[in-house]
């Protein structure tokens, strides 16, 4: 069996069923919470199953109690996944990209503990669980041995008809019932009133059956029916618990998913409101080029980029891709780079666009300091990046032969990559303005 | 809400009749004071608030020619520093609103720039830089923060090329207004767009007027509706 994971002896936490299974992952789950070899397990279950139905109900139980492995998923070991709760101060509908390193986020150093799904990549992408169609095998195996029960009855063997016929047919119901409460559960299928039907037309089944046994018995008094009334609700009510237990874990679950994820929103307002707020008073107060404002602004910058998460447009965000180069700037040398961006682009970024950015953002750190400018412009037909300083400034001409930074790294950069480059005065004649510009093919991207 | 201490400060100081006076309303009470004892010297402040009522009370009261108002703010009904500005701008005709933000989100700022601030600038900048915006505010002028001109870029289309044929349009930008957003998102300060673009500054205050003007009335959904969902960083 490719099911099972191999030997994975990962102690979890709690006992929950894997989504590989090939049943209903009890025993796999039981064998990977307790460590013990699956297939041994298995074989113990098999062997206690033939001792008097004993390992089914311990089966059965188990069943009823343990939690999938995706529910508990759902419940807080998914840091990364579509789960995550958005930063509330966004408002949008916006989620982390995958491959996004959450800065500083502590919830993914403190969820990659027990539980997470973390080596498994085959195991948490598959929409559906692959199993077994264990329901209707049983099913079919039902209907085959009624045949084979009704043939052998004709052919004059003497068979307790009166109590296998109830029994295969309470049993269908119940597999039938569980089945239904199954998807009802999951919302796999469509919601409709007709799974409703299904689900009460399988449990008239398992009534009918439990019926069928005082029916087809001999004699039948008032102590009979009264038996049989009682069998029914009592039937029942075995079959629908399961249910009624998951549902109501269910409901627990998600009012603690919501509850977590009021209590984040909380946590990105506050720190909004204090912490942000206390980080443009460093800033104002330490004055623009010291090392404390300078240290503030790159808290600042990282906090920001984890609680508005989902400002990135497209899979690579030229944007965010300077601000970093900005921090790192920022972290080495006493300026203060402001990144402003317009437009977005939705493609691949060649590297030597974002090579010359970060070359002429040094430039300007280490020639100029003060403030530096970085201004992206994406439209649909090119990218522009100007960057502007306003140190002593300096023309091409100056620059010795030998000096590879502006000429080298950005200059003969961006023409190999099709772009142009130049270098011209910045505003009002002071500093240094390097725009580069990279046209972009246009049929790649009409929309 | 008036600080006894400010208050004879200023007088003692040089009274000048061109002082400029300003409310602080900020909830944060670090920020307040620190930004007043930042501002410029011929700023003179007449009061602060921490939440929109208080906000509005000042502001109706002392009547200040610039209030710096931050965007978030507790109290009111829940709409912030564009609830004051809709409560207290009929109340208080002479004073303009010069918005304070931290956050940058572009939803904040355009509905505090559509309930009618005169400009918005973010909290990191300088006591200097406040204190300048707040005169060029009081001097009839539209503050903009690059990262203001680059979302006004952004959000009028202007990268995707669409450009107003005549003036009045309110939900494009002509072609000179581009420019000089373009200018002010390199950092470019008015002065400097002038000379770069060969006009006269008063040309190029004239230009973000308009601008402002536009992002006021312009019914472009993207101003409101996508505004939330892109965030402005």
């Amino acid at each position: 069996m490719t099911l099972l994971r191999p030997t994975d002896p990962r102690f979890t936490g709690h006992l929950v069923r894997p989504r590989l299974r090939i049943v209903a992952g009890v025993c796999a789950g039981f064998a990977r919470h307790s460590g013990l070899p699956v297939t041994f397990v298995r074989t113990v279950t098999f062997v206690l199953a033939l001792c008097g139905g004993a390992g089914v109900l311990l089966y059965g139980w188990l069943w009823a109690t343990t939690p999938d492995e995706a529910v508990d998923g759902a419940a807080g070991s998914d840091p990364r996944g579509d789960r995550l709760p958005k930063a509330a101060l966004t408002g949008s509908s916006t989620v982390l990209p995958d491959s996004r390193p959450l800065p500083g986020g502590p919830s993914a150093g403190a969820d990659a503990g027990p539980g997470a799904p973390d080596g498994a990549p085959a195991d948490a992408d598959p929409a559906e669980p692959r199993r077994a169609p264990v329901t209707e095998i049983l099913l079919g195996l039902a209907l085959v041995g009624t045949a084979g029960a009704l043939i052998a009855n004709r052919l004059g063997a003497d068979l307790p008809l009166d109590a296998i016929i109830p029994a295969i047919v309470a049993l269908a119901g119940t597999g039938l019932a569980w089945r239904q409460f199954a998807e009802l559960r999951s919302g796999a299928g469509p919601r409709s009133s007709g799974m409703l039907v299904r689900a009460l037309g399988a449990l008239v089944l398992v009534a009918l059956g439990i019926l069928l046994f005082f029916v087809t018995s001999e004699n039948p008094n008032v102590w009979t029916v009264v038996v049989a009334a009682l069998s029914v609700l009592v039937g029942v009510a075995v079959v629908v618990a399961p249910w009624a237990v998951r549902l109501t874990r269910d409901l627990s679950d998600e009012r603690a998913a919501r509850e977590r994820e009021a209590g984040r929103a909380e946590m990105a307002a506050h720190l909004h409101d204090s912490v942000l707020q206390t980080l443009a008073l460093i800033q104002q107060k330490a004055g623009p080029h010291s090392d404390a404002a300078r240290l503030a602004r790159a808290q600042e910058r990282d906090l920001r980029d984890w609680l508005f998460t989902g400002a990135t447009n497209g899979p690579v965000d030229l944007a965010a891709e300077l601000r970093g180069i900005a921090t790192t700037v920022e972290r080495d040398y006493a300026v203060h780079v402001d990144v402003v961006a317009v437009g977005s682009v939705d493609r691949e970024v060649p590297d030597a666009l974002l090579a010359a950015a970060r070359e002429a953002i040094l430039n300007a750190a280490r020639h100029a300091g003060g403030s530096v400018s970085v201004y992206v412009e994406s439209s649909p037909t090119a990218i522009e990046v100007s960057v502007t300083d306003r140190g002593p400034g300096f023309s091409i001409g100056d620059i010795p032969a030998d000096r590879m930074g502006v000429r080298e790294s950005i200059l003969a950069r961006m023409q190999r990559a099709g772009g142009t480059a130049s270098v011209r005065p910045g505003p009002g004649g002071t500093g240094t303005e390097i725009r580069l510009s990279l046209p972009l093919d246009s049929q790649e991207d009409t929309p | 809400m008036t600080d006894p201490t400010t208050a004879s400060n200023t007088d003692t100081g040089t009274d000048t009749p061109c002082d400029l006076t300003v409310v602080i309303v900020d909830d944060h009470s670090i920020f307040r004071s620190g930004l007043r004892s930042e501002l410029d010297p011929t700023l003179r402040v007449l009061g602060e608030a921490a939440t929109v009522d208080e906000a509005i009370a000042v502001v109706v009261a002392t009547q200040p020619r610039v209030v710096l108002l931050d965007v978030h703010l507790p109290g009111g009904t829940g709409g912030g520093g564009a609830e004051v500005i809709r409560a207290a701008a009929p109340l208080a005709p002479a004073t303009l609103f010069l918005a304070l933000s931290v956050s940058d989100a572009a939803d904040d700022v355009v509905t505090v720039i559509r309930a009618g601030a005169r400009g918005y600038i973010t909290k990191s900048a300088s006591g200097a830089e406040v204190s300048d915006a707040a005169r060029r505010v009081a001097g009839g002028d539209a503050v903009f923060s690059p990262r203001l001109a680059g979302f006004v870029l952004d959000a009028f289309g202007a990268v995707a090329g669409e450009t107003a044929a005549t003036t009045d349009e309110l939900d494009r930008l002509s072609a000179r207004e581009q420019e000089v957003m373009r200018l002010i998102a390199r950092g470019y300060a008015y002065k400097e767009v002038a000379s770069a673009l060969f006009i006269s500054p008063k040309t190029v205050e004239t230009h973000v007027s308009a601008v402002l003007r536009k992002l006021q009335l312009s019914s472009r959904h993207e101003l409101t509706a996508w505004a939330t969902a892109r965030k402005l960083l």
